[in-house]
């Protein structure tokens, strides 16, 4: 800890070269997020989101993370990138090392980087543990639970070009991300992304805001399958999402805009499997928010479109900027399901699911039927960064 | 030793007065050739355009905030998440910065690719003004 905060000393003290440190010049960056959050109106121990811990009990371990960063300049344009977080999985707090890579600033527009890094899915991926860089303290499930890989191995390249009214910003970015963890019917199962490629452009401007449109493709190797029992009080193992090689493909287009009173922030995703038997996952959101001196109150709607159904969900949220790095946050919001018994992103186990199975499969004579669900989430939390 | 007083909190006054009206002065080094826009050097302080070397200054002060929401449209908070954005996304580190206008001036001053900010009032012959914020 003394270590810790001689180095964060010794950071503020070196004098820094603008964008690439000086050699032998080093930086520590932290960040985290402390949350509780509570799903009210649902069964007793329904749970919702993409590690399913919001459920009826006020927990912390859903919301909240705490992050360190610590770069180092090799030479003047050559750079090394150390970025770990501690944040729950499923219902373990688990050490992360979410990148490290070293980058090289090849011209003063170009920068070339290769090893862990952060896969920039959405718009907001690449900041996703960073919550002090937007406005909620859920960012929209809707959008944000579909992909759940955070980094990759491999490289990427951005090249920034300024205009005479902003400027716009490329990155390529190429690799694999294996043996990671995807959370579904409330486990974790193994996943492995190959051949990623992700390409997106951003074109930033001084009064209109900025747009981003990405794109990210991997063959995605997956086998989801679960015990459950059968009617007949008997053990079989039922697969649930298995997918060999198969092409994944995800659209991302978002726009952001804040003039300092009036802010938004929208997004919408499509993302395709190919041959997977269903049909695109479809989800966006708007949001607009205003200031009031240091408070911010935004209201968002979020709407998530699959074969099944439909979710959809209001947030209205207030947040309070207690100093320029610290932002305390509260939320409320209201989740609802329909179509032909849609789960959305709340959580159904694999016996759950088998069931309803079963009971279409009968025509009622067994198994139990599938509904919809609704709930009110209320999130209070604090963000800061340092 | 009332009079004294008031004249002091009275010169004070003035003072105060005459800070939060201060022009603010974007400068580069007198000999400089290069002569960016308004929305260059708004650039040039986001970290996107490396051309000129931003000079910042280190707290927050009425030029600071005068200056960034004159050029960027961005108040402190937004500031620092947009910093926040950049840093932990790899792709910048804010400018070095410097603690008052007198440091300002005399590091534009004696770099010839250094661009800064300051108070009108602060500047001198070693740099040229490429415009003012009012």
């Amino acid at each position: 800890m003394t270590q810790l905060r001689v180095l964060t000393l010794a950071a503020c003290l070196a004098s820094t070269s603008a964008f690439a440190l000086d050699q032998g010049e080093y930086r520590f960056n932290g960040f985290g997020t402390a949350g509780i959050t509570h799903l009210g109106g649902e069964d007793d121990g329904r749970s919702y989101g993409v590690n399913g811990q919001t459920n009826d009990s006020w927990r912390g371990d859903q919301l909240s993370k705490l992050g360190g960063q610590f770069q180092y300049g090799l030479t003047d344009t050559v750079g090394v990138t150390v970025q770990a977080t501690a944040k729950p999985e499923q219902d373990n707090w688990k050490a992360n090392l979410e990148w490290a890579y070293l980058s090289w600033q090849a011209t003063d527009g170009l920068m070339l980087r290769t090893g862990r890094l952060r896969s920039p899915v959405y718009m907001y991926s690449e900041t996703l543990d960073v919550g002090f860089t937007y406005p909620w303290l859920r960012l929209p499930d809707e959008v944000y639970s579909q992909v759940q890989v955070s980094n990759y191995e491999g490289a990427d390249a951005i090249y920034t070009l300024p205009l005479s009214f902003g400027s716009v910003a490329f990155q390529v970015a190429g690799g694999q991300a294996v043996n990671r963890n995807i959370f579904a019917a409330d486990e974790l199962y193994d996943i492995d992304y190959k051949k990623i490629f992700a390409a997106n452009v951003s074109l930033a401007t001084n009064d209109f805001g900025t747009v981003r449109l990405g794109y990210t493709e991997a063959d995605i190797n997956t086998d989801i399958t679960a015990r459950v029992t059968t009617p007949f009080d008997t053990q079989t193992t039922i697969p649930l999402n298995q997918l060999d090689d198969q092409k994944g493909k995800f659209t991302s287009i978002g726009y952001q805009y804040d003039n300092g009173t009036w802010l938004t922030a929208n997004e919408w995703t499509s993302r395709v499997i190919e041959a997977d038997d269903q049909g695109s996952t479809d989800a966006f959101y708007l949001m607009g928010g205003r200031r009031f001196g240091d408070f911010l109150a935004h209201v968002t709607y979020a709407q998530l479109d699959e074969d099944d159904g439909r979710q959809t969900s209001w947030t209205y949220g207030l947040n309070y900027n207690v100093t320029p790095t610290v932002i305390v946050k509260s939320e409320y919001k209201r989740v609802d399901t329909s179509g032909n018994g849609y789960n959305g992103v709340f959580v159904e186990k694999a016996q759950e699911s088998y069931n309803h199975a079963v009971y279409s499969a009968t025509n009622g004579l067994a198994g139990t039927p599938s509904r919809n669900y609704d709930g009110d989430i209320i999130s209070v939390g604090v963000d800061f960064v340092f | 030793m009332k009079f004294v007083i008031s004249a002091l909190s009275a010169c004070t006054l003035v003072a105060i007065a005459t800070a939060a009206q201060a022009e603010v002065a974007v400068i580069v080094n007198a000999g400089a050739s290069a002569a960016p826009t308004q929305s260059d050097v708004a650039n040039i302080f986001l970290g996107k355009d490396k051309s000129l070397k931003g000079v910042d200054q280190k707290d927050w002060n009425p030029t600071k905030d005068k200056f960034y929401s004159g050029v960027t449209s961005k108040n402190e908070s937004q500031l620092k998440s947009y910093w926040s954005g950049l840093v932990f996304t790899g792709k910048g580190q804010p400018l070095p910065s410097v603690a008052d206008d007198a440091a300002v001036v005399a590091k534009v001053g004696a770099e010839a690719d250094a661009i800064g900010y300051v108070d009108k009032a602060a500047v001198t012959d070693k740099v040229k003004v490429l415009f003012t914020l009012p």
